[in-house]
């Protein structure tokens, strides 16, 4: 009975949370275990109790202050430097800016939000059409999550008790990869579509453009420095790059404004909670993963299929394309982990590092497919752009996300090599 | 009326645990800059998990009020508004019994009456019933963990509240979960 509790309250829109425990509650209830709900009100607080859960408010809170500090454009302006002069100029700073962000920020929607609403219209007033304008924003956003600092590697790591700076420094090579093939999508589009002429900026502007965003590339250096570095740990670190957001936001730009906290502080906590909640409610829902031996019996399946990992993978992959477009991604992550990472580590010798990167890719790539794309309709409502129309010109990158998915299935050292 | 109180408390509910936020950054940097000074407080650490875990259950509490929370909408996105009130009305009773489910676990947790018979003595209630709650100290911070886990009893409480007000209020067009 239980499965089909699960997926009755799921798809009734039952928040997820509260799925995964009134599942555990049925499930305890059906097998007779009743002594387990003694103990069931503590197990869900002491799922929490995990140092490197606290990089997740911080985070969140670096995001907010960072775009309340003026810091997108500055970060915008600086990408101009280096790419503005090329035929689509404009596209290649989008992505150069999305990778700035996507090490400071490390939510896939919040990067989407906040960077629609500032570069598609600049691209729109270039001549570029609306769709593409608005379809490689919401592709840059796929980056957040995978270079570091990263939302679901953070709650990868603590379900996977990997260490979450190992995860961050995993998540390098595979988002270079990423970058390279999106500019080659741009490239290749570019080509056919005769993009608008970029111009560069004259040497004293580009100075000028360089200084600006100095205080504010601060934030990743400090994040993946003293993460790559070993100086602070990733909770620290995050909590440091808050720090200079706040500083920098406030005293350097002078866009920050104190009385503004208390609402970002709000923020930062409703959004916290709602993910680290979901945790609190897998730890109880991991008692019916252990006793009903779901990694297990789905491991026999699957073995009986392939003794192949990378064929493995591929069924992985396949299935979590499909959980990904129905499920926010890292609910997803929350909900699979415990029950694949014991395959993939157990029965296929994978990396759990390799397994993580390559699933949280995954997942995330739901946020831009229909009928859930949350990343989607963010990027459609922000830009005025319909989901329809940022779709048709979104293929490509998907296509190259699938690209770089399948190579950091094959190949272990992208993921691995670094750590 | 119930509304009204459910609505007060999610304020004071997401007012706290915007504190907490606050509590839980200045704890961190507080770690980072005692330990760069080479006299680490090893409190610290526990006492901004504990922040963390409130602040998650002041938060989750107040998403039932605001229905917030992250679910699966595809099936009432695409049925007919009629049905989907019935759906909506249905998640609204798995939400209450959820609630009410988490008042009976902390009920049977903390065993109150017990704990009163015994005349709020810790020693002469786990010698009768074998539960060591009032008993177990937190790592680093010399106090009795049942303090920290009082939460629970707060996050039970709130979602109840939440879940009886959407419960007996008839659904709202717009209100998409």
């Amino acid at each position: 009975m239980s499965p089909i509790v699960f997926l009755a309250a799921l798809f009734l829109s039952v928040p997820v949370a509260i799925v995964l425990i009134a599942t555990s509650i049925w499930y305890i209830w059906e097998s007779g275990n009743i002594v387990l709900y003694d103990s069931f009100a503590q197990k869900m607080f002491g799922g929490l109790e995990n140092y490197g859960l606290l990089a997740i408010p911080l985070f969140m809170l670096t995001g907010e202050l960072m775009n309340e500090g003026g810091m997108t454009k500055r970060l915008i302006n600086m990408a101009r430097v280096f790419v503005g002069g090329f035929r689509g100029g404009l596209a290649y700073i989008n992505l150069l800016a999305n990778m700035f962000m996507a090490a400071i920020i490390g939510s896939a929607t919040a990067q989407i939000a906040v960077m629609s609403r500032a570069m598609v219209p600049a691209m729109e007033d270039e001549g570029y059409d609306r769709g593409f304008a608005a379809a490689s924003t919401a592709a840059g956003g796929l980056l957040a999550p995978v270079i570091p600092p990263s939302m679901m590697f953070v709650i990868f790591g603590v379900l996977a008790q990997v260490p979450i700076s190992e995860m961050f420094i995993a998540g390098i090579i595979p988002g270079i990869l990423l970058t390279l093939s999106f500019a080659l999508v741009i490239t290749i589009i570019g080509w056919r579509q005769q993009f608008p002429k970029g111009t560069w900026m004259t040497g004293s502007e580009a100075i000028q453009a360089v200084l600006y965003a100095v205080p504010a590339l601060l934030i990743p250096v400090a994040i993946i420095g003293g993460i790559v570095l070993g100086i602070a740990t990733p909770t620290e670190s995050a909590a440091i790059a808050s720090l200079i957001a706040f500083i920098v936001g406030w005293l350097v730009y002078g866009e920050l404004k104190p009385t503004h906290l208390a609402e970002m502080f709000k923020r930062t906590a409703v959004n916290a909670s709602m993910i680290i909640f979901m945790i609190a409610a897998a730890s109880v829902f991991g008692w019916v993963i252990i006793y009903e031996e779901l990694p297990q019996k789905l491991a026999g399946l699957i073995t009986s299929v392939t003794s192949d990992p990378f064929m493995f993978f591929l069924i992985v992959n396949l299935s979590l394309l499909l959980v990904g477009m129905v499920i926010d991604g890292i609910a997803a992550i929350i909900l699979i982990t415990p029950i694949l990472l014991p395959i993939a580590v157990g029965n296929y010798d994978i990396s759990p590092h390799q397994f993580g990167v390559v699933i949280c890719l995954n997942l995330v790539l739901g946020l831009l497919t229909p009928p859930v794309g949350i990343g989607l309709y963010i990027a459609s409502s922000m830009s005025e752009t319909s989901p329809g129309a940022i779709l048709k010109a979104l293929w490509p990158f998907l296509l190259a996300v699938t690209i770089v998915l399948i190579l950091l299935s094959y190949f272990a050292d992208l993921s691995t090599m670094l750590i | 009326m119930l509304y009204r109180i459910s609505s007060g408390w999610a304020r004071i509910e997401l007012g706290l645990a915007a504190f907490l936020a606050v509590c839980i950054t200045l704890l961190v940097l507080l770690n980072v800059v005692t330990r760069t000074m080479g006299n680490a407080l090893f409190w610290v650490d526990e006492l901004a998990i504990y922040a963390m875990a409130w602040m998650t259950f002041l938060g989750a509490s107040a998403a039932l009020h605001h229905r917030t929370s992250v679910s699966v909408t595809l099936v009432p996105d695409v049925v007919s508004p009629k049905v989907k009130v019935v759906i909506l009305k249905v998640v609204d009773v798995i939400v209450f019994a959820f609630a009410a489910a988490m008042l009976y676990f902390c009920w049977r947790w903390f065993m109150p009456l017990e704990f009163a018979r015994a005349g709020f003595d810790a020693k002469t209630f786990q010698g009768n019933t074998f539960n060591f709650i009032y008993a177990e100290p937190t790592s680093t911070l010399g106090l009795p963990k049942y303090m920290f886990w009082t939460i629970m009893w707060v996050f039970a409480f709130g979602a109840t509240l939440h879940s009886t007000m959407h419960l007996l209020r008839p659904v709202q067009p717009d209100s998409a979960p």
